[in-house]
């Protein structure tokens, strides 16, 4: 008897709900393997009729992991509607807010997700791969990745009143400026955050080390490339031009983010409530690109920050000079931005117009729409808005960064799935495999410490007839 | 006086007293919603209801006034459950998105008073029907979906400005806050007063400027003084890091008791384009930044080439919404220390001089206070727009009008107020004595004065006619303002003497609204010489945040050597040959003298760019570095003249 | 006895109230000494024990038919249920597409989008869930204890789950319920 279909709900760490369904064929191969997004709220379309002012406030309800990006994609956006630059201060203090994020975003996920998985074992029990399993192993090293977090979590609180949905960047500026004495607290905790961003560095190289035949085989495949970059194609994060490389690595575009409907569009599927984007002239899905740390490392030249660049050149190493394809050094990529952004966070600390309280442009020149895009943890974020004369909101687009991950997710899952199931009997290293492929990506959502106990997962074996043959559960 | 105890508490009050104020006046709290301590209450949200002893049910304590021996408890476990439900209610009739609305978290009275009674959640959940959110106003946004029909924007809308744009149509689920006959805000009736969003308790009013700016507890709130007229509202201006968040009028001022109008509240929020941030000298045909000590030095050697001169000498003028330290020091700058002859204000005395005559010749004051327009039972208002101009005061007499006063407009140009008039007179141009005369003729006809006078009621006609009207208008005129009690608000181009005599014959209280912040000020100096340009080498325009008029600008053009001293670029800036970057009302403090003689003290709230300082600093400055000594003696200065309204600190 | 057993799980939220738990930092050691964490996003298991557990979490409001399933499965499991943020105590901000149908909303997503190509349509695989009208937790099943905030405070989830913890039911006033 041969299994048809075989489906694992649910996914971990994706936003809301996601199963996996896997298609094999009569001979037991795996055909095809399908991630089922399976959650739709809809603020494309309930957003219409708000202020444009308001957005910023609004959609960081898309996300409570990295509601940042959405609060300053959003403002910028709103600066594109009202026709009012901020001025150079505001535009340095949200910077100093999105790296914040990005540290305390990379960080929990390197050591609080990936983690477990590094320091105690793909195949370790299940029973202690998890953050109760790496505090007892190692509680010293737990507690800097705490502090990590919260040194990220602690920027966006003094800038914005909150951790979580803070209220700081408007359309035209910002809404407070930054004090002596918050300065100091920020600087007060950099060297141990680069000590233990630095921890994280050998962590995942010794892995990759020792490691290598996992490395280079598990969801190895060849994408564009997308993200910021500045003129001279150094990695951006808040602020640049498009860049989109191929797979060979050769330059294909690099545009105005607000160009962004000439160049991409979205494909939909049937089975996902995720949507595909990908670059319009070589089709779906032929032109599907990679975003989030290991797209944006291969999409760009240089760091502009000494230790991360240094890291970088490594990172450049591993493919000659190429793009690097396999998914598990996304966690190494992970963690140069992570690097990029603390260093970066001293250079905004000591530019001569970080206390300044320019920050909010007053004056207006209404547009008929705006984009606003920044580089979430995740990837690159784009929010479009289309206004009348009042300021209401008439018309909203979004495309979220994970999205553009979608169909790599997929596709990720998919070979994994291939590489590792060659016949009917499956064993419970496919299972944390699946879902580690998924998780590199880092999709939104993954906020979780990790596995504490078993996961529950049900793996249902059909035969051609759907009879149910056998049920592998765990938990 | 009647006796109330209130938990316990004996209280004496007044009768007419409502519960809630007796409880308030002994320091207890009962929550409240709907009401507002200027505003009549209305007992629309229950929030307020109170166990009586002896009474059927519980009772709205802002409404219900006290009785002699009256017992009343506000902390039973009866009353607290009767909040809790009250604001049950209240939550689901409309749909209240606290995690992003822009008064959540500390300045939301309905987020506080629910927090207040300890509520954790909404009992009962609202059904979600939409309401509709009004964004056609400039600076104003209507969210209905927030409102809790509490009505005191209708009230103060009604009773502070006396503008009647907002109501109530429809009723039950259906109830929604409209303006006019149901029209978007934007295309309505609305003045932008701005008094409904001050009152709000909830986001259903909002301004879009101060949107997420930040907290009222995160913002600095500094009291001062208005300069948009002259009529000195007292404001509170909330700024935060140095920027401005937002102003309120201020409840305590007993100029206005919270009403300010939209040139006070809202149009200072758009001032910050176009700032000069340096001083600018010009070299080779073009305006270039220089420094103070350069642009300093260039200024007082070739005003110093000129000092003394008559006839081709130094001519200045300052704004009047300068303080009146300003004022004065730049009258002993370029009057007595560089001898020009020709020391004068923008706008030439236009506003002041003819009630200043009046006062020279009568060697008293002549005029009444604003506070005579409380209790006035009728008002006239000649040549002057109240609706555009001095609002506040025009508030004052709309708010009236309705309950008994009346009102009587005679105006040369087309007055808004003249649609709220009981009679509106148009006369012909120039011709306000005639028509103040015909007035007078009319009252003698009708035989509504005892007092003497040399007009004879015969010369009705032949006045009537010079001012294009008929003898009947006049007649009517006559009845709507000879009451017992009236008031008389009028401004430039009426004379002042012809008035002061009609006045006097119908026993009335005049006030003139003599232009800006400081006009009487400069009045009161002297500064009322018209701008008349002859072979003048230099020219000095102490401008501020001030405007004045293309055909000035034209004006000065001829003038080989100009000094601009302004906050912001303009036509003027551009032709000048010395550019000086002034403080703008907020980043300078110092004193006003308002239309009715009360003098007031601006305050500092903002600190402006490095560059950049007070018109005051600046005057010193150049004083300075002229070698000109100035004093600070501006108190004796302001009383060196009788002014047409007694002066009082 | 042992220690009270909780499970947590996400429906219609955003994570925030989750991270804002995280937001506790070091003191998460205190509360795993005080709790066996059973099924939770941070934990990997996804239902909670079919044996019943004492304290059931739940963020997020009900807007799909996989919500539905997720709310009612707890309710059964536990003993008291805590709602946790906004959306699982009022609708939160996922509530405002209560203003338009769910056509409206899918085919503005699916179709209408102006990125969208023209493969555009609504999804309908029985593999995924179904949308419906967007509810507070408490229209689904009855809710004992309302941690509302958005996020709530990482102190006031700290102190929520500490009386948890030691077996009493919290006190939600003053500067735990007032949000900023």
């Amino acid at each position: 008897m041969v299994a048809k279909k075989i489906t694992i709900e649910p996914v971990t760490r994706i936003e809301g709900h996601a199963k996996v369904t896997i298609r094999l064929n009569d001979a037991g191969k795996v055909e095809h393997a399908y991630l089922h997004i399976n959650e739709f709220r809809g603020f494309e379309k309930f957003c219409e009729g708000r202020m444009v002012f308001e957005m910023p406030l609004i959609t960081p309800r898309i996300c409570g992991i990295c509601p940042v990006s959405h609060h300053l994609a959003s403002a910028k956006a709103g600066d594109a509607v009202l026709g009012a630059p901020p001025p150079r201060p505001a535009s340095l203090l949200r910077e100093l807010m999105h790296m914040g994020q990005i540290v305390q975003s990379h960080g929990m996920h390197f050591f609080e997700l990936a983690g477990p998985d590094l320091l105690l074992g793909f195949d370790c029990d299940p029973a202690t791969r998890n953050i109760v399993g790496l505090l007892q192993a190692n509680p010293e090293l737990t507690l800097k990745a705490v502090n990590l977090r919260k040194w990220g979590q602690e920027i966006i609180a003094t800038l914005g009143g909150r951790r979580i949905h803070p209220v700081f960047a408007v359309p035209g500026g910002v809404n407070k400026s930054l004090k002596k004495e918050e300065r100091e607290t920020i600087l007060a905790g950099y060297d141990d955050t680069i000590a233990t961003i630095k921890v994280g560095l050998d962590i995942i190289k010794g892995w990759a080390e020792a490691n290598m035949e996992d490395i280079n085989k598990f969801a190895v495949f060849p994408t564009g490339y997308f993200g910021l970059v500045d003129p001279e194609n150094a990695l951006e994060l808040y602020e640049g031009q498009i860049r989109l490389i191929g797979r060979d690595g050769n330059q294909l575009e690099k545009f105005e983010p607000s160009h962004y409907l000439d160049y991409i569009a979205e494909h939909v599927e049937n089975w996902s409530y995720l949507k595909f984007p990908y670059y319009k002239k070589l089709g779906f899905p032929g032109g599907v690109y990679r975003v989030g740390p290991l797209g944006r490392l291969n999409n760009s030249e240089k760091i502009t920050t000494p230790m991360a660049n240094e890291e970088f050149k490594k990172f450049k190493a591993l493919n000659h000079g190429k793009p690097v394809e396999n998914t598990l050094y996304y966690h190494y990529a992970r963690l140069i931005e992570c690097l990029y952004a603390a260093e970066h966070v001293k250079d905004l600390l000591d530019d001569p117009d970080i206390f300044s309280t320019e920050i909010l442009n007053t004056c207006h020149n209404p547009q008929p729409q705006g984009v606003g895009v920044v580089e979430a943890p995740r990837g690159t974020l784009i929010h479009h808005y289309w206004a009348d004369e009042h300021g209401k909101i008439e018309k909203v687009n979004l495309i979220v960064s994970t999205g553009h991950n979608n169909w790599a997710m997929c596709e990720a899952v998919d070979s994994v799935a291939k590489t590792y199931i060659t016949g009917p009997d499956i064993r419970e290293g496919l299972l944390n495999r699946v879902e580690a492929a998924v998780r590199a990506y880092d999709p939104c959502l993954s906020c979780s410490t990790h596995a504490v106990g078993q996961m529950p997962i049900v793996i249902e074996v059909r035969d051609p007839e759907d009879h149910l043959v056998q049920t592998l559960s765990r938990g | 006086m009647v006796t109330v105890t209130i938990d316990g508490k004996k209280i004496e009050v007044s009768e007419g007293t409502t519960v809630l104020r007796a409880a308030q006046s002994a320091g207890i709290n009962i929550p409240t919603l709907c009401d507002h301590p200027y505003l009549t209450p209305y007992g629309g949200c229950r929030l307020c209801l109170v166990e009586v002893e002896g009474a059927r049910t519980l009772q709205p304590s802002c409404t219900l006034p006290v009785s002699n021996n009256m017992v009343v408890k506000t902390d039973t476990q009866k009353v607290l459950d009767a909040r809790k439900f009250v604001l049950t209610l209240i939550f689901s009739e409309r749909n209240h998105f606290c995690p992003y609305c822009q008064v959540s978290g500390g300045d939301c009275e309905l987020q506080n008073s629910a927090y207040h009674e300890g509520m954790t959640h909404w009992p009962l959940q609202p059904n979600w029907q939409p309401y509709p959110m009004d964004a056609s106003h400039p600076y104003i946004i209507l969210e209905n979906n927030r409102c809790i029909l509490c009505r005191r924007c209708v009230r103060a809308c009604g009773e502070l400005v006396g503008n009647y744009t907002l109501g109530f149509e429809e009723r039950g689920a259906n109830s929604l806050l409209v303006a006019d006959t149901g029209v978007v805000l934007g295309e309505s009736s609305c003045i932008s007063c701005g008094t409904c969003v001050q009152v709000c308790p909830t986001g259903a009013l909002i301004d879009r400027w101060s949107a997420y700016r930040g907290h009222d507890e995160q913002a600095i709130d500094t009291q001062t003084i208005c300069v948009g007229c002259s009529i000195g509202c007292g404001i509170n201006v909330f700024t935060r890091d140095n920027n401005l968040l937002r102003i309120d009028g201020n409840w305590d001022a007993p100029v206005n008791e919270g009403v300010i109008c939209e040139i006070g509240r809202f149009k200072p929020m758009n001032e910050k384009c176009d700032r000069l941030v340096t001083p600018m000298i010009r070299k080779n045909g073009s305006l270039k930044a220089t420094t103070w000590e350069e642009a300093l030095k260039v200024t007082s050697s070739e005003l110093k080439s000129h000092k003394g001169k008559k006839g081709d000498g130094i001519a200045a003028m300052i704004s009047t919404r300068q303080s009146i330290e300003t004022i004065s020091h730049f009258k002993g700058l370029f009057s007595e220390g560089l001898g020009s002859e020709l020391v004068t204000t923008t706008e030439e005395g236009a506003f002041t001089e003819s009630a200043a005559k009046v006062a020279g010749s009568l060697g008293k004051a002549f005029e009444g206070k604003l506070i005579d327009m409380l209790d006035a039972d009728s008002f006239m208002v000649l040549g002057t727009d109240l609706v555009k101009d001095h609002q506040v005061a025009g508030f004052f007499i709309k708010r009236v009008i309705g309950n008994g006063p009346r009102l009587l407009v005679l105006d040369a140009e087309e007055n808004p107020l003249s649609l709220l008039a009981n009679k509106a007179l148009k006369n012909k141009k120039n011709t306000f004595e005639d028509a103040i005369n015909a007035l007078s003729a009319a009252v003698v006809k009708l035989g509504l004065t005892k007092e003497k006078t040399s007009i004879k009621a015969t010369d009705l006609d032949g006045f009537a006619t010079k001012t294009g009207l008929k003898s009947e208008d006049y007649l009517d005129a006559a009845y709507v303002i000879a009451t017992q009690k009236p008031m008389i608000v009028y401004e430039k181009g009426v004379s002042a003497a012809a008035l002061k005599d009609f006045a006097q014959l119908i026993g009335a209280k005049l006030i003139s609204v003599k232009g800006k912040a400081n006009s009487l000020a400069a009045s009161q100096f002297g500064l009322e010489k018209p701008v008349k340009l002859g072979a003048h080498k230099a020219l000095v325009v102490v401008l501020g945040d001030d405007e004045i008029s293309q055909k000035m600008i034209k004006d000065f053009e001829k003038v080989p050597f100009k000094v601009v001293i302004a906050s912001s670029s303009s036509a003027l800036t551009a032709m000048a040959d010395v550019v000086l970057p002034a403080a703008n009302w907020l980043e300078q403090e110092g004193h006003y003298l308002s239309l009715d003689g009360r003098l007031q003290k601006a305050n500092r709230c903002l600190t402006p760019a490095t560059e950049v300082r007070s018109t005051d600093a600046i005057l010193l400055a150049l004083a300075e570095t002229t070698g000109i000594k100035l004093n600070n003696d501006w108190t004796t200065e302001l009383h060196h003249r009788v002014a047409a309204t007694e002066i009082v600190n | 006895m042992g220690k009270p057993k909780v499970s947590s799980d996400w429906m219609a939220g955003c994570a925030g109230c989750h991270m804002s738990l995280l937001d506790m930092d070091e003191r998460i050691a205190k509360i795993i000494e005080l709790v066996d964490l059973r099924s939770t996003p941070i934990t990997d298991l996804k239902v909670p024990d079919a044996t019943g557990v004492d304290v059931g979490i739940l963020e997020g409001g009900v807007n799909n038919t996989a919500n539905e399933e997720v709310a009612l499965r707890m309710r059964s499991r536990c003993k008291i249920l805590v709602a946790l943020g906004d959306c699982a105590v009022f609708g939160g901000v996922p509530a405002m597409r209560n203003f338009f149908t769910i056509e409206e909303s899918l085919r503005r997503a699916y179709i209408e989008t102006e990125s969208t190509d023209d493969s555009g349509k609504i999804p309908n695989d029985p593999e995924l869930c179904v949308p419906t009208k967007v509810r507070a937790l408490q229209e689904v099943v009855p809710v004992d204890v309302f941690v509302p905030g958005c996020p709530p405070d990482a102190d006031t989830i700290f102190y929520v789950l500490s009386e948890l913890a030691q077996g009493r039911i919290p006190d939600m006033k003053g500067d735990k319920l007032d949000w900023h």
